[in-house]
């Protein structure tokens, strides 16, 4: 393909690029321990809450923020950042669908989330999150029914502190790296899920994230726990307007599957990734971590298509025996993109699996780097692992990179990396070609085969939805 | 009191700019220390390797042992430098041995500054052009200190157009020697060089090496590197494959066992277009022994129709070993063939058990099999004289490696 044709695909606009104006109230740029007082006290928080915020904050001060990752951005100025917006319209709490703001709804409605047919029709209860707090949620009750929480973490600090207590935090520590503790301190809203014994989730969970208010930082925290024996599916979609200015995201993700829990955690990630000159785009900071105890099982999969930053390495921590991690993950980048992402296996338990397919592709001038890291404790027996991270290049002014770290301390452990680095082959463009179809439909074609891996471990109306994201960013970033 | 990392940092800092200041070293080689700094707990590069060894003071004095058990001749030209300095040699016609030493790119590390700032006399072997040498010539460098203390070989091979040639650099060391080496091999177009690198120093003394291959002009390197652990070996390895057609092969093995340590840190840069790397090294730890491979493969823009390839195979023979492997890529091209792979697992419990089902005790069939594994690589060596001499002294290393007992 010319590089004239592939300039021109690279230049297409952001298609959920449209911002809402609703009245919000929103707190000055700013972070100090009063915005924290403030941000808990708005949320009528207890006292232990806003005590474990403040420890998280002064944590924060001590840290430095990291500089291994293989990204180049100007240093984030905290200061210039809101901590706090609330479309305002949420005092009084819809009772119905019918009583959310429709400028809300129309929003959603533009970027194909159609609430209502969701509810009624594909069965799949819905915790939006418009900027910072819930808007909704749906299926409560059926899910209560179940024995399932599903609610906002706002909610559940005021209804099931004890659950709370217990486990926030305990898979990614208030001072576990720079931006988890920036979340631990000003975490807005996100979601939270309990799954009781024996339970199997009667439908998928799923949250839609969007970012909206200008200069509003958004750190969601999320909290999922699978009590012994149950699983559940939870799915996790982004989408944000067109901004000029870089917007910070540092969100936490803790999940916890105890003995013989399952866990599935799916994520399409698509945010404003900047325009072709790098300016604007979401910066993206994300600590996401799963503790699986005995026979348990967590898997990750993700599709990350957005943000001018990503650095976002989810990971499982194989503390139990027989316990299994996945981590399956496709990352597109084009423009100024850049992508520092992976995962982590720290294997513990005797006969602990995990498994990491990770397919990075690079178009423009966009640079997406594989990092992950495998560890085989002493006394894991018999822990396997495999991994396998490939590249595809499109043009010859991107970059991938790949840095697996591998530490083995015991000998009876298998571990397997393998990596390769290839474009779309001319043989295969001329193949597609010579039977008709346009260049633009081919690549499209030979990158969703190369995604295929990834693409078959989501959920069906997902991985629909992932196909359509990358024929999108394709349209606008491929030769 | 032991020193924390960066205190141990700044300290190795300052002894090596005294040292150097009192040896009268100026210039860039001065400035280039200056500009160094030495690893402290949280350098990236250093992660699994603690200096912590040099505590000892190593720095403080200069190795001037005796060398008990000199290395024997692999072949009838040899260069023998004894604690940095030049003893004797023993050339053929066509290969000139001179100190007036080219400027050496793509040296990193403070150790290897360090080496530059003191080195004093570099031994430089110059290979005619269109000179095709037979025999091998045997580089032994050797040091030996009863207490710690340090030397500073720094040996350049430059091969000019056309010429041919085999160089075996060996080192030997004795009680509490640390050697900071800097070796450079530098080809010029149509040469072809074949570099052994053979390192098995004794168990209580350091090694820390800088290897640069700077491949200048069109030519073939092939690159052997066997070794052992002692008390702390740490290789840095850079090939600059810097002209187009250019082709570098490199392999090696391993062995760390008792309480001995490995870091072996590549780095091939791919500058220019239709070049060819391809790396295969093969580890084995037993006891308590340590590992570290970091193999690194960068591709710059403009170096289409690479291809570079990359394997690192480990074998972990018993609890309170340990592997640390990371193969990396960083590629700016797409243009490119890049492939990796990385293994760490265990013997293969089936092979055990057909060697035992035929009568053979657990722990042969163990030496056996750990010394299939390194065997395809050792037996592909192009030199008999290397292989002899290298086989049984690996195979010492595995027997000791994999201890009798249990055959899991």
């Amino acid at each position: 393909m010319s590089q004239a044709e592939l300039d021109k695909l690279i230049r297409s606009n952001y298609e959920a690029g449209f911002s809402t104006t609703v009245d919000t109230e929103t707190l000055p740029p700013g972070l100090s321990e009063e915005v924290i007082r403030f941000l808990s006290a708005k949320k009528e928080e207890p006292e232990w809450m806003l005590e474990w915020r403040l420890d998280s904050y002064r944590k924060w001060q001590e840290m430095p923020s990291p500089g291994w990752a293989h990204l180049h951005h100007d240093p984030i100025d905290f200061n210039k950042v809101s901590y706090y917006s609330k479309p305002k319209s949420l005092d009084d709490a819809p009772k119905s669908l019918d009583e959310v703001d429709p400028e809300l709804l129309a929003t959603y409605e533009k970027l194909g989330i159609p609430l209502h047919e969701q509810e009624m029709l594909a069965g799949v209860a819905v915790d939006v999150v418009f900027d910072s707090s819930s808007v909704f949620t749906t299926f409560k009750e059926k899910l209560w029914e179940a024995g399932v929480i599903f609610c906002s973490i706002s909610e559940a600090i005021q209804n099931h502190p004890e659950l709370i207590k217990k486990y926030l935090g305990s898979v990614v520590p208030k001072g576990d790296n720079f931006y988890a503790a920036l979340n631990s301190a000003v975490f807005s809203d996100g979601s939270f899920v309990y799954i009781p014994k024996g339970v199997r989730c009667p439908m998928e969970l799923s949250t839609y994230f969007r970012i909206n208010e200008a200069n509003t930082g958004q750190f969601e925290r999320t909290l999922i726990i699978a009590d012994e024996g149950s699983h559940v599916s939870y799915l996790e979609g982004c989408t944000a307007p067109q901004r000029d200015e870089n917007q910070l995201h540092a969100a936490v993700v803790e999940l916890v599957a105890l003995p013989g829990a399952e866990i599935k955690y799916s994520t399409v990630q698509n945010w404003y990734p900047g325009d072709e000159n790098g300016k604007g785009g979401i910066y993206n900071f994300v600590t996401k971590r799963g503790v699986a105890h005995d026979n348990s099982k967590i898997s990750w999969t993700q599709v990350e298509t957005g943000s001018a930053i990503t650095w976002k390495y989810p990971s499982v921590i194989l503390r139990g025996d027989n316990s299994i991690g996945e981590f399956y993950s496709v990352a597109l980048t084009r423009h100024m993109q850049q992508a520092d992402t992976g995962t982590k296996m720290i294997h513990l338990g005797k006969n602990t699996k995990s498994t990491i397919i990770s397919k990075g592709i690079s178009a423009g001038r966009s640079s997406n780097s594989y990092r992950g890291l495998v560890r085989i404790s002493p006394r894991a027996e018999n822990a396997r692992n495999f991994t396998q991270c490939d590249s595809l290049l499109l043009g010859d002014t991107c970059g991938a990179h790949t840095f697996p770290y591998i530490e083995s301390k015991n000998p009876s452990a298998t571990i397997e990396h393998e990596a390769t680095t290839s474009k779309v082959s001319d043989d295969q463009m001329f193949l597609c070609r010579q039977r008709g179809i346009d260049p633009e439909k081919a690549v499209s074609m030979i990158v969703n085969g190369f995604c295929k891996e990834v693409f078959k471990e989501l959920p069906m109306e997902f991985a629909v939805e992932a196909g359509k994201l990358l024929e999108v960013s394709l349209e606008g970033a491929v030769g | 009191m032991t020193l924390s990392a960066s205190d141990l940092a700044i300290d190795l800092k300052t002894q090596a700019l005294a040292n150097a200041r009192r040896h009268g070293s100026d210039g860039d080689a001065l400035t280039d220390l200056e500009a160094a700094s030495f690893p402290e707990r949280k350098t990236e590069r250093w992660k699994y390797t603690s200096l912590k060894a040099l505590a000892d003071g190593h720095l403080n004095a200069v190795a001037n042992g005796e060398i008990s058990q000199p290395l024997p001749a692999l072949s009838e030209f040899v260069v023998t430098i004894n604690n940095g300095q030049l003893q004797g040699s023993s050339l053929p016609a066509g290969v000139n041995l001179h100190h007036d030493a080219p400027v050496v790119n793509g040296l990193q590390t403070p150790f290897a500054a360090y080496n530059g700032a003191v080195c004093g006399q570099p031994v430089v072997l110059e290979v005619a052009a269109n000179t095709r040498i037979e025999q091998p010539i045997h580089l032994q460098i050797q040091s030996a200190s009863e207490a710690p203390a340090h030397c500073n070989p720094r040996v350049i091979v430059k091969l000019n157009a056309g010429a041919e040639a085999t160089v075996i650099e060996h080192y030997h060391a004795e009680g509490q020697a640390l050697t900071n080496a800097v070796t450079a091999l530098i080809t010029a177009d149509n040469a072809t060089l074949t570099h052994y690198r053979l390192q098995g120093e004794q168990a209580n003394t350091l090694h820390i090496g800088t290897l640069i291959i700077d491949q200048q002009g069109v030519s073939k390197v092939d690159s052997y590197q066997l070794m052992t652990g002692n008390r702390l070996r740490r290789n840095d390895v850079r090939a600059l494959v810097n002209k187009s057609g250019a082709e570098l092969n490199m392999k090696g093995i391993f062995v760390v066992r008792d309480k001995s340590h490995v870091d072996n840190q590549l780095c091939v840069e791919h500058a220019v277009p239709n070049c060819q790397s391809d790396q295969n090294f093969r580890g084995l730890a037993g006891e308590s022994g340590k590992a570290v491979f970091n193999g690194r493969i960068h591709i710059h823009p403009f170096a289409s129709g690479t291809n570079a390839e990359l394997s690192n195979k480990n074998l972990l023979l018993n609890p309170g070993a340990e592997i640390n492997t990371k193969p990396e890529l960083e590629i700016y091209n797409d243009d490119v063939k890049c492939a990796h792979g990385t293994t760490v697992g265990q013997l293969d419990a089936g092979q055990q058990f057909y060697l035992q089902s035929r009568g053979i005790p657990a722990a042969e069939a163990k030496r056996m099999l750990s010394l299939g594994f390194v065997n395809e690589l050792l037996m592909a060596l192009p030199d008999a004289a290397v292989t002899e001499w290298a086989q049984p002294w690996l195979e010492a290393e595995l027997t000791h490696a994999s201890p009798a007992g249990d055959a899991a």
